[in-house]
């Protein structure tokens, strides 16, 4: 990434792809194909998963390993809304899922930001696990089987929903990017006391971030979970869901705005492949992945736009961490 | 301009567990004044400043400023009041541009909050001329010398517009030319109305810059005024060379005196 | 009050075990700031290890435990000294996923092998108990906590008394002074995983007899073992004993008076409350 010439918000080449492709993707449901609109709506899905990650991991520094805990949220506010309430509106689960979202990181986000590295990925995942087992257990959410939503719309509404949903959350981030909002978050990552002592007020703006990140994940899963018809623990508060956003981000470049897009793309292809090719081992495979990723691309493939030696780069930065 | 009391340090003190870092430290500092704080190591010079610049609560005294206890006020908020510091121990945003780092300042500092983006940065531009850091303004932080990295601790703290700013060892590390310049950018800080506070290990440069010299041994204040009577004090000179050297030396001028 | 004590003493049984795997668990990170999330894994590994010789030569589990240790030694050392010596000094991010990703290949491939059908162990002893006034005590939870009582008492020894437990205390105040000192760090810290991993074997081998086997039985370790160590304080042999049993007796009572489906929960709420009251724990220091 090329210090200056975008900003924080990352190398302008690379986000004007990022916009390219999310523009073409737009047409799938013209296809009529089902295979590829399911596909499709995953990686959007993922896409927005990722860039809500990227908010709270990403910009500001704090690396949560529990965000699939905000997807849930959102997926049973859907299935909740459709049970309880009657209500069949994407746009209404979407909505009241930001706001449970949000509510959900500014109450818990008080003690949970102060902690800080180490302390604070283990305390999300914690959450993450503590949410799941609490939900199971109450009876009005579904308790252990989980709900069944009936498909009301046909899917293509989803896909657009989807679809709408990552392009809000891609555009939430460029402008955070350009703004003071950003800046105090890069800040407090590369040095939250330096920035405290610049004026920026670190708990607001975490407590800030966080809220916006669980809330792009709450409204991907409110929409995924009307797209699915159906919701369980497992489902909604599944690993996959937790751990992919986080290596596509990685993959695609942290802290930039196209990076978690790129990163949601190559690794639906590369998990797309393996499924296909491998079921058995796919998983593994994927645990190999997240392996090599994060020993050999550190920083992302959008790293790689800036460098002008890329893979010699890489095998030189290869060990800059070893003892 | 008043020569009123402006920022005032009142029985400061400052304990770690057992140990008293500082033990009733006051002083006042008179607006546009340069103060000079000097001390052997572990006289508790950074832990004064961590105490003015509200890094640190003191456990006993206070230091108020623009009517206000520092204390008082949360460690985000004490650049609003007008007081910026920079670190002894760098603290760039590594992975930021030059002129990105400066611009956080400029957008959260005293007149940051009504700031836009844009001006942010322009005012950030500004100062970057004025350290001499334009050259690299686009560079991220971690690419720079460390003589460059003192320039951008001081934009960065200059961009909060401050009224007061606590330099500490600024100049450690420099070489001798470095540091002649880094005297000029702070006399022209000190002529832009800033009034300054620094801690400094060379004399000749606190010597040469400073209004009023304050002198801390283990905690405790032992000298302060003008330069050339704080320098020829017993007490400082004990203080850095020792009791023995202290007496010889006292010896000796009362035996030269006619 | 009978239920209060039989919750007690299981909690007090199950806690030697979750003081064996948190010691592991605190090593590693103790000394090179290394969370494994792959630690669970090693606990199922050292389980797996334990049903093969079990099933294959008929070996009592008790004895499996040290050959699961040594197992565990070997495999943690080679990991470390070969993958993780690269990205030690790395953001956590980095460690995190990596360790995340070993564990993922780890469970996947031993559900490869073994199929995810859930197995067991059972012993000519497996169900006899005694009783201790109101309170019924099965035998082998007693064994297990006598076994991990003397292997927490060996590796306190081991740190204490060893030339290389030195070392290893060593490198974990200051490292340059110790590489300084002729400590080849690389190979130190490869050790101190394999005495991580194998710690977690061991307890993995222990629990074999009153846990059913299957590759994910070890993803709730990870959580308690952290917990165990904020609980105990980084660092500290006693601490982390000390955690464990009070950990352990925390998750009895928490079964029986909130559910049992809400292990996490209560864990959680413990964690978040020792974290922001008492964050250098009950008996250690804080991790960096």
């Amino acid at each position: 990434m090329k210090i200056g010439l975008g900003g924080i918000t990352g190398n302008p080449v690379a986000l004007g792809i990022a916009v390219a492709v999310l523009a073409l993707l737009a047409f799938v449901p013209l296809l009529h194909n089902g295979y590829y609109e399911n596909l499709f709506r995953g990686v959007l899905m993922f896409a927005t998963l990722s860039l809500g990650w990227n908010i709270i991991g990403g910009y500001t520094g704090y690396v949560s390993f529990g965000n699939v805990v905000f997807f849930g949220l959102g997926a049973y506010t859907t299935a909740a809304l459709w049970q309880h309430a009657q209500v069949q509106n994407i746009a209404i689960d979407v909505v009241v899922a930001i706001v449970v979202a949000a509510l959900f990181a500014v109450i818990l986000g008080f003690p949970i930001l102060r902690l800080k590295g180490h302390y604070f990925g283990i305390a999300t995942l914690g959450i993450a696990l503590a949410t799941e087992e609490i939900i199971e257990n109450i009876d009005w959410l579904g308790g252990g089987s989980g709900f069944t939503i009936r498909q009301v719309d046909a899917f293509w509404t989803y896909y657009v929903a989807m679809w709408c949903v990552c392009a809000a959350s891609m555009l939430a981030t460029y402008l955070i990017a350009r703004s003071k909002l950003g800046y105090a978050l890069v800040a407090i990552r590369e040095n939250e006391e330096a920035a405290a002592v610049l004026g920026v007020d670190a708990t607001r703006y975490k407590i800030i971030a966080w809220a916006i990140s669980g809330a792009m994940a709450a409204a991907a899963g409110a929409v995924y979970a009307g797209s699915n018809g159906f919701i369980d623990g497992p489902t909604a508060f599944g690993i996959d869901n937790n751990v992919f956003p986080i290596v596509m981000t990685i993959l695609g470049g942290v802290g930039t705005v196209a990076g978690p897009v790129f990163g949601a793309l190559i690794l639906t292809a590369i998990n797309e492949t393996l499924w296909s090719h491998f079921p058995q081992i796919h998983t593994l495979f994927f645990g190999a992945v997240i392996v090599l990723v994060v020993l050999f691309l550190p920083r992302g493939i959008l790293w790689l736009f800036g460098v002008r030696n890329g893979w010699r780069s890489i095998v030189g930065s290869f060990g800059q961490y070893r003892v | 301009m008043s020569a009123a009391v402006y920022l005032s340090v009142d029985d400061v003190g400052m304990r770690f567990g057992g140990l008293a870092a500082l033990d009733g430290v006051s002083f006042a500092v008179e607006r546009g004044a340069v103060v000079g704080l000097i001390g052997p190591n572990g006289s508790g010079k950074t832990t004064l400043m961590n105490v003015i610049s509200g890094v640190y609560k003191p456990t006993g005294g206070s230091v108020t400023f623009a009517g206000k206890r520092i204390a008082d006020v949360p460690t985000h908020r004490v650049c609003q009041l007008g007081i910026a510091r920079t670190f002894q121990v760098v603290k760039p945003f590594a992975n930021l541009s030059v002129r990105e780092n400066v611009a956080v300042g400029a957008m959260y500092g005293r007149e940051g909050t009504t700031r836009s983006t844009r001006a942010a940065f322009d005012h950030a531009q500004e100062l970057l001329e004025v350290v001499g850091l334009a050259r690299v303004a686009e560079r991220p932080a971690s690419d720079l010398t460390i003589p460059d990295r003192k320039r951008l601790e001081v934009a960065k703290a200059l961009a909060l517009d401050p009224e007061v700013l606590l330099l500490d060892e600024v100049m450690a590390g420099l070489n001798a030319v470095e540091v002649e310049e880094a005297l000029a950018l702070l006399r022209t800080v000190n002529e832009r109305g800033v009034t300054l506070i620094v801690v400094e290990h060379l004399m000749k440069a606190i010597v040469s810059i400073s209004t009023t010299i304050v002198v801390l041994a283990e905690g405790k204040k032992i000298a302060e005024g003008a330069p050339a009577d704080v320098l020829a004090s017993p007490q400082v000179i004990e203080a850095y060379l020792g009791t023995r050297y202290a007496s010889r030396q006292a010896a000796k001028n009362a035996g030269a005196a006619p | 009050m009978e239920l209060f004590a039989q919750d007690l003493v299981n909690g007090l049984l199950a806690g030697g075990i979750f003081a064996v795997v948190a010691l592991g668990f605190s090593l590693v990170w103790g000394i090179m700031n290394i969370i494994n999330l792959a630690h669970g894994a090693f606990v199922m590994l050292g389980a797996y290890t334990a049903f093969v010789l079990f099933s294959a030569w008929n070996v009592d589990p008790f004895v499996s435990v040290p050959i699961a240790f040594v197992v565990l030694f070997v495999l943690g050392y080679a990991l470390q000294r070969f993958i993780l010596n690269f990205v030690v000094r790395a953001p956590i991010l980095t460690t995190f996923l990596l360790t995340f990703g070993l564990s993922l290949l780890i469970v996947n491939i031993v559900l490869l092998v073994f199929h995810g059908d859930i197995k067991g162990i059972t012993t000519a002893y497996s169900g006899a108990n005694f009783a201790l006034g109101p309170v019924t005590v099965a035998w082998t939870k007693l064994f297990t906590l006598v076994a991990a009582l003397l292997i927490t008492a060996l590796m306190q020894l081991f740190l204490t008394r060893t030339k290389t437990g030195r070392a290893i205390r060593a490198t974990s105040m200051d490292i340059g002074a110790a590489q300084l000192s002729g400590v080849r760090v690389a190979h130190l810290y490869a050790i101190v995983f394999g005495l991580g991993a194998g710690l977690a074997g061991a307890a993995g081998a222990l629990i074999s007899l009153s846990y059913s086997l299957q590759p994910s039985m070890g993803d709730p370790f990870v959580i308690s073992a952290f917990v165990v160590c904020v609980l105990g304080g980084l660092g500290s042999v006693s601490g982390a004993l000390v955690g464990g049993l009070v950990y352990g007796v925390l998750e009895a009572f928490g079964s029986q008076y909130v559910g049992t489906g809400v292990q996490d929960a209560v864990a959680l709420v413990v964690l978040l409350i020792v974290l922001i009251v008492r964050p250098t724990g009950i008996m250690g220091r804080a991790a960096a």
